[in-house]
């Protein structure tokens, strides 16, 4: 396997060398709804880019919106390239053509995203058999070789085998194959670890690690596992009811979190670690809000310890460990603070509470997070299914 | 494996006794004088005496079904009271021809509900339609559809035989009717299925792989509906063998349904006991062969339970 920037020349993007994954404003909303609000993220070859978020903060619905795997009921506007290549913008017949060749899915329950009735090498064959032109025989010895490339034992007879016949992590291991064997410049991995004991775990981590290092795929992680972000991930990306609140490398945000929720999340495994015996653990008061729950302001602010007024009547700023901004709106520790710009309103949006004078300030990925703009894409789709 | 089929067989053989004795029990309940029924125009009574005498009609209920079981165990069915043959000769070609006519019906229906459900799922503007057509079906009675397809195909069409028999061109309309009547369900349980797999997580995977849309839809959505429909057809012949007593009926089929009709209404006992003791063998047996069929289409159902 060569280096990885080999890949990434596939489809070179305006100007620079195109990333594993570059999403832009991307929005997922179920019946104008927003579970992904606005998101925008960079994966480059061989990093591992960990998204960190509570079970309904918009992973999951964020890792199938980049595969183009969602329901036509949900509707995505954003961009979302893949080695260059925009899905969306491509014939369904060619999108579906070259999907399996960008991007590999690795879903969280492999017992369920398994075919029952199916084989598992048989599974795996039949894509060198769509793809690759392969006979029945070829295909199954290249299925066979793929499960040998995921460290499984035997595997002539794993390859026959039922997936309820399997342990969960050999499961997980057939995916991993099944995900990477046609050597996708991306990964996505929805929780994969979730359902496995510890032990199994760190296998599968492990795998992944070196299988990364010899393919020099782009990894996106999704999970709610602190752990799993400190073992494998290069970048982080924190996401709280549908944003990204935070986002950095990762050494940094285990180091110095600077959204409020962040550190929250930091002390609960903090606290998992070293903790006295009996002593209460940490938890972040409250629940994330729903998902059709009125959002003014930032949607952390009902649980946030620092909260101030201003919370509840704009969003702050994406937080960056490039730049040391000041975690969210209220005051914090050490790092220096910087006022926030006032919240814009979204031209032509109705909502009456907006601020009378407003700047619109420049989020600095290039994201501005705007209040009511979430409202009016949801409703007024750019792209309709 | 082999311990679930050989429980499965001790479980068919208890079953069909237990339907042999209700069966047994309830025709001493039929009010009629079978004496009566062989010599509607010898009044004498002692003829009558000497025609329940040469049955054995006048011994005690329990000795009679010691004698009747007796003789069951070793594969004797008995004698017909009417036409003074055995019970067995009279059941088996009945039994082809009713199984001739089972597996035409169940064929029709395969296609019919199999088309339905396949079309409902995959084309959402025919889904109301298809609806409309499935509750029709179901609202109406066998002998309704029968006698509509008599009168279109045979009577006006001339496109039918009207005259009853058990060729190749008699089979059609019976067929059909069993067909239609069935279709709704399996309507059913193949659009239920097939949404149940198009929302599944494997068919996301299958979709992720970049796998064709029919590829998909023929490899991995219809075999997993394969399973629940082998085994309503299993229930379907088992219960079609044990008689279409309307379908044989309204279209003269000389099935084992009509000759169960036939011999109630002549309070033949040993021909009617045949008859159900041949229907609770049929569906045990295709349940049974549904299972075998199941386990080798669907592997999750191979292994022993615990």
């Amino acid at each position: 396997m060569s280096a990885a920037p080999a890949m990434a020349t596939s489809g070179p993007g305006p100007g620079s060398q195109a990333a594993a994954l570059e999403v832009d404003g991307l929005r997922v909303c179920y019946g104008g709804l927003p579970a992904v609000d606005d998101v925008s993220l960079r994966v480059e070859p061989g990093q591992v880019a960990a998204l960190i978020g509570e079970t309904s903060s918009g992973k999951s619905s964020l890792a199938l919106g980049v595969a183009r795997l969602l329901p036509s009921s949900a509707i995505v506007t954003g961009q979302v390239e893949i080695a260059g290549t925009d899905l969306a913008e491509l014939p369904a017949r060619e999108a579906r053509r070259r999907r399996a060749s960008l991007v590999g899915y690795i879903a969280q329950d492999a017992m369920a995203a398994l075919n029952p009735v199916i084989p598992v090498g048989r599974q795996i064959a039949e894509l060198f058999g769509v793809h690759r032109g392969m006979h029945r025989a070829e295909a199954g010895a290249q299925a066979v070789r793929e499960l040998a490339r995921v460290r499984i034992d035997r595997p002539e007879r794993v390859a026959r085998a039922y997936p309820h016949q399997l342990s969960g992590g050999m499961r997980q291991r057939v995916m991993i194959a099944m995900a990477m064997a046609l050597s996708p410049p991306l990964l996505i991995a929805d929780e994969p670890t979730t359902a496995l004991d510890v032990s199994t775990q760190a296998e599968i981590l492990g795998l992944v690690g070196q299988l990364q290092a010899e393919t020099g795929s782009g990894i996106l992680w999704i999970t709610h596992d602190m752990g799993v972000v400190a073992e494998l991930a290069d970048v982080v990306a924190v996401m709280y009811a549908g944003r990204i609140v935070e986002q950095g490398p990762a050494s940094d945000l285990f180091d110095h979190p600077m959204h409020p929720y962040t550190q929250g999340l930091l002390r609960t495994r903090r606290d998992l670690r070293t903790g006295r015996p009996g002593a209460p653990l940490y938890q972040i008061e409250g629940s994330p809000p729903a998902l059709s729950a009125q959002r003014r302001g930032c949607a952390f602010a009902p649980r946030c310890a620092r909260r101030t007024e201003i919370c509840t009547e704009r969003v702050p700023e994406l937080m960056t460990q490039d730049q040391n901004l000041q975690a969210g709106n209220g005051p914090s520790g050490a790092s220096p603070s910087r006022p926030l710009a006032a919240a814009a309103s979204a031209p032509g949006n109705a909502s009456a509470a907006d601020p009378p004078s407003s700047r619109r300030p420049l989020g600095p990925a290039g994201t501005d997070l705007l209040t009511a703009s979430w409202l009016a894409a949801c409703h007024h789709p750019e792209v309709s299914s | 494996m082999a311990r679930t089929l050989i429980r499965r067989i001790a479980f068919g053989v208890i079953a069909i006794l237990g339907v042999a004795v209700l069966a047994f029990l309830l025709e001493f309940v039929v009010p009629g004088d079978p004496a009566r029924a062989i010599a509607p125009r010898a009044q004498s009574a002692a003829v009558l005496e000497n025609i329940r005498i040469q049955l054995h009609l006048n011994r005690p209920l329990i000795v009679q079904f010691a004698d009747y079981f007796g003789e069951l165990f070793r594969g004797n069915l008995g004698t017909s009271y009417v036409q003074r043959q055995s019970v067995t000769s009279l059941i088996m070609p009945r039994l082809a021809t009713t199984g001739w006519l089972a597996l035409a019906g169940v064929v029709a229906e395969v296609i019919i509900g199999g088309a339905l459900g396949i079309l409902s799922t995959l084309y959402a503007r025919v889904r109301a339609v298809v609806a409309a057509v499935n509750l029709t079906l179901l609202s109406l009675p066998q002998f309704v559809v029968g006698l509509v397809l008599l009168l279109i195909f045979g009577f006006r069409l001339h496109m039918a035989p009207v005259t009853g028999g058990a060729g190749p061109a008699e089979i059609v309309l019976p067929a059909l009717t069993l067909g239609l009547v069935g279709a709704p369900w399996y309507a059913q349980i193949v659009a239920d299925q097939m949404a149940d797999s198009l929302a599944s997580p494997y068919v996301r995977t299958a979709v992720a792989k970049g796998l064709p849309d029919r590829y998909i839809l023929w490899r991995h959505v219809l075999r997993n509906v394969l399973s629940p429909a082998i085994t309503m057809i299993g229930m379907d012949l088992g219960a079609y063998l044990s008689g279409v007593v309307t379908v044989e009926v309204v279209f003269g089929w000389p099935g084992i349904g009509l000759l169960a009709v036939d011999s109630l209404q002549n309070l033949d006992r040993p021909v009617v006991m045949g008859t159900v003791i041949v229907g609770a063998v049929a569906v045990v047996a295709f349940n049974l062969i549904a299972d075998v069929l199941r386990m080798y289409v669907d592997p999750r159902t191979r292994e022993e339970p615990a």
